[in-house]
């Protein structure tokens, strides 16, 4: 079990995460877009839309550092595991009060709006229960960390990296609580949905516009 | 000189008749699905009037358009930065009340109702919740004056507020068919994130690329005119297209061709793109008009026509250049004016505006009047037309009031009246073209950039490109 969820499942759903989207975008481009709401609802956007995206820049930027930095790259640098805790919960719940309560308000405006239902496809519901899922375990997980008993970056961080490798070494998994395994098969399955929802529009953010003229002039 | 060409168009006000045939056959070939209802990329509004979106000339609300920073141009939505800043929410962008709520009616409860006392009726649905809903305002809410009081909400009466009363026998109106001007200066281009919008280099035409949008919606906001439209359903935006595929095979644009009151003209222009910058920067916003007058430039000039030919313009589309009653109009004779010059987009569609009947006041004692006792205001007109320059617009009405002037001596056989601006011939030339002038006349345009036939075309009516290749959508 534990070799199909964390030795397989990772590779056929980072495969499909890549593959999906490269033919998303040859195949649908028509169809890529942010899927913006603002013009059937416009006030209750104005709070929500940018708490969960600044919330979710913030998460982003835990994760990175958090799973893919070695925890003895950060104590060779002088952060002991005291310091390192105070650093993750200082940005992590602010990241996390601003992502979760951001979340919830987009859904409130997303199922509690006539209009909305317009702009909410099947796709799209699927795709909210399973970030739910995924957001509410992993917040769960950052505050049952309070504890201290319980250290991810001897665990699963090691783990997701050696994923990246190409040697997965599921044993790392053994131990790890549930929430945090539920976690996993959140980030998971939020890969599986990824090209095929309106999630792609991430990807599009716009740096080239910082680097173009203001007027473009194309030839048919 | 760096010299592009241009479609541009010219409608004369004095003969909008307000039927609204251009906004109706542009809705059947363009806008005519789900998720477009609401939009209309021709619409005719009745001045004064807030307008379709309501109150759309007020840019302190929407930023639409370029500003002045130190003689600097920039878009009135701030920097780049500023603009990425409200990706996950946009301050000014219009939302769907702005414009109004698409409905249809229940026309089935027409036919299926049982036998009753009072007759059926057919209750308006909304077309985007599929909802009973109630009609609170539409796309033409406020044809011939018909919501009162909104009139007097007209932006562009702020400023002259104490000169125009709207008292009952002073009220005034007049129609004001619009369209994407296809701008010089495209606010819209510059604003979208992604380069999904771009002005065509062959005819200059503004386009949204269906493919590239992201849906950021900031074009919606920068646009001045509110030309472009979000479509809630592709979640793209859309704009009008000049009907480029008809003007791709000489046709002229679908509202071009269907206006029964014939004011539009459609043909070629050629500028200079390297001035372009520059007018745009004009310091005094009186001036853009005059300005962009240089910008265009004349079609017989060698040098022109070397510069033209280096950029790759054809033989056929200097020809046009050369025949071309929109360059007559707006240049040689001075007779079409930009719509709200003072946005700095350098608009495309030119207007010449019309000539009402005289003031109350003054209606006994004189037959042609002067220009300055017109029934709608001349300041009015001038918040309209030239940022608020009313010389301009006395010069623009004299000229048309000149020409009724010689047309009618000529016909009872007085003599001329002297210091006449221009020739004998000017004024029959320009009397036959803005009166009289036939469909083949009104519109010159170079035939074709490509061979799509026209029954293709038809084929396409209401869908082309739109629809969803590769679905996903
Ligand atoms: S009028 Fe047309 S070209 Fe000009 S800014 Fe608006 S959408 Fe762009
Ligand atoms: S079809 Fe012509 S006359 Fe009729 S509203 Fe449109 S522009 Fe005016």
């Amino acid at each position: 079990m534990n070799e199909l969820l964390y030795a397989a499942l990772p590779y056929i759903s980072l495969t499909i995460l890549i593959g999906g989207t490269i033919l998303r975008y040859a195949q649908g481009e028509r169809g890529w877009t942010t899927k913006s709401s603002e013009f059937l609802s416009k006030n209750d956007l104005k709070l929500a839309g940018p708490m969960f995206h600044v919330g979710l820049f913030m998460a982003f930027g835990g994760h990175v550092i958090g799973v893919l930095i070695p925890k003895f790259v950060t104590e060779s640098v002088g952060i002991d595991e005291h310091l390192y805790h105070f650093i993750a919960l200082a940005g992590g719940i602010p990241a996390g009060v601003l992502f979760v309560f951001g979340f919830i308000l987009l859904m409130i405006r997303r199922f509690g709006n006539s209009r909305m239902s317009v702009n909410t496809s099947g796709m799209d519901k699927l795709l909210y229960l399973i970030l739910a899922l995924t957001i509410f375990t992993g917040c769960a997980g950052t505050l049952s960390g309070f504890g201290g008993h319980f250290d991810y970056r001897e665990t699963i961080s090691p783990w997701f990296r050696s994923i990246l490798m190409l040697s997965p070494d599921v044993s790392y998994m053994e131990n790890v609580p549930l929430v945090f395994r539920i976690h996993m098969i959140g980030w998971m399955m939020t890969a599986i949905l990824f090209p095929f929802s309106r999630l792609v529009h991430c990807l599009s953010f716009p740096f080239e516009y910082f680097g173009r003229s203001h007027i473009i002039y194309r030839r048919k | 000189m760096n010299i592009k060409a241009q479609i541009a168009m010219v409608m004369n006000l004095d003969k909008c008749i307000g039927c609204h045939t251009c906004s109706i056959t542009c809705k059947n070939v363009w806008t005519n699905r789900e998720g477009a209802e609401y939009m209309y990329f021709n619409n005719v509004e009745t001045k004064p009037g807030i307008g379709y979106p309501k109150n759309w000339e007020n840019q302190e609300k929407w930023k639409g358009g370029w500003k002045l920073d130190d003689g600097e141009l920039s878009l009135r939505t701030g920097s780049k930065l500023d603009r990425i800043m409200k990706l996950f929410y946009h301050p000014e962008q219009p939302e769907l009340d702005d414009y109004y709520e698409p409905w249809t009616y229940d026309y089935e409860t027409l036919i299926n109702s049982r036998r009753k006392n009072h007759q059926p009726v057919a209750r308006p649905r909304s077309l985007i919740t599929q909802k009973r809903m109630e009609i609170k305002w539409g796309p033409n809410w406020e044809d011939d004056l018909a919501s009162g009081e909104s009139a007097r909400n007209d932006y562009n009466l702020q400023k002259i507020s104490d000169e125009i009363t709207l008292e009952f026998q002073d009220i005034f109106m007049k129609y004001l068919p619009r369209n994407c001007n296809h701008c010089l200066n495209p606010a819209c281009v510059a604003a979208c994130p992604s380069g999904a919008i771009y002005k065509r280099d062959e005819d200059g035409v503004v386009l949204v690329n269906q493919d590239g949008c992201r849906g950021w919606r900031h074009c919606i906001p920068s646009c001045p005119y509110k030309k472009i439209y979000y479509n809630w359903k592709t979640n793209k935006a859309e704009k009008c297209t000049f009907c480029y595929p008809r003007l791709e095979n000489g046709l002229p644009t679908v509202c071009t061709d269907t206006c029964v009151g014939r004011i539009r003209y459609l043909g070629v222009i050629l500028y200079d793109l390297d001035a372009v910058k520059n007018c745009a920067s004009t310091q005094d916003e009186k001036l853009i008009y005059s300005n962009v007058l240089n910008v265009i430039k004349d079609p017989t000039d060698p040098a022109v026509i070397e510069s033209a030919k280096l950029n790759g313009i054809s033989e056929a589309w200097l020809r046009s250049a050369e025949i071309s009653p929109v360059y007559k109009i707006i240049k040689n004779w001075k007779l079409a004016l930009p719509l709200h010059p003072e946005y700095r987009t350098l608009p495309m569609v030119w207007y010449i505006p019309p000539l009402s009947p005289i003031a109350k006041n003054v209606e006994e004692k004189v037959y042609l009047p002067d220009s300055k006792e017109m029934r709608i205001p001349i300041a009015y007109l001038a918040e309209l037309f030239s940022a608020g320059n009313v010389s301009v617009i006395y010069q623009t009405l004299q000229r048309l009031l000149d020409m009724r002037t010689v047309m009618r001596r000529k016909e009872i056989g007085e003599s001329m009246p002297q210091n006449l601006e221009f020739e004998i011939e000017t004024y029959e030339k320009m009397y036959r073209l803005l009166g009289i002038a036939k469909y083949s006349e009104r519109i010159k345009l170079p035939a074709g950039l490509q061979g799509v036939e026209h029954e293709k075309l038809r084929e396409l009516q209401g869908s082309t490109g739109y629809a969803c290749p590769g679905g996903f959508c």
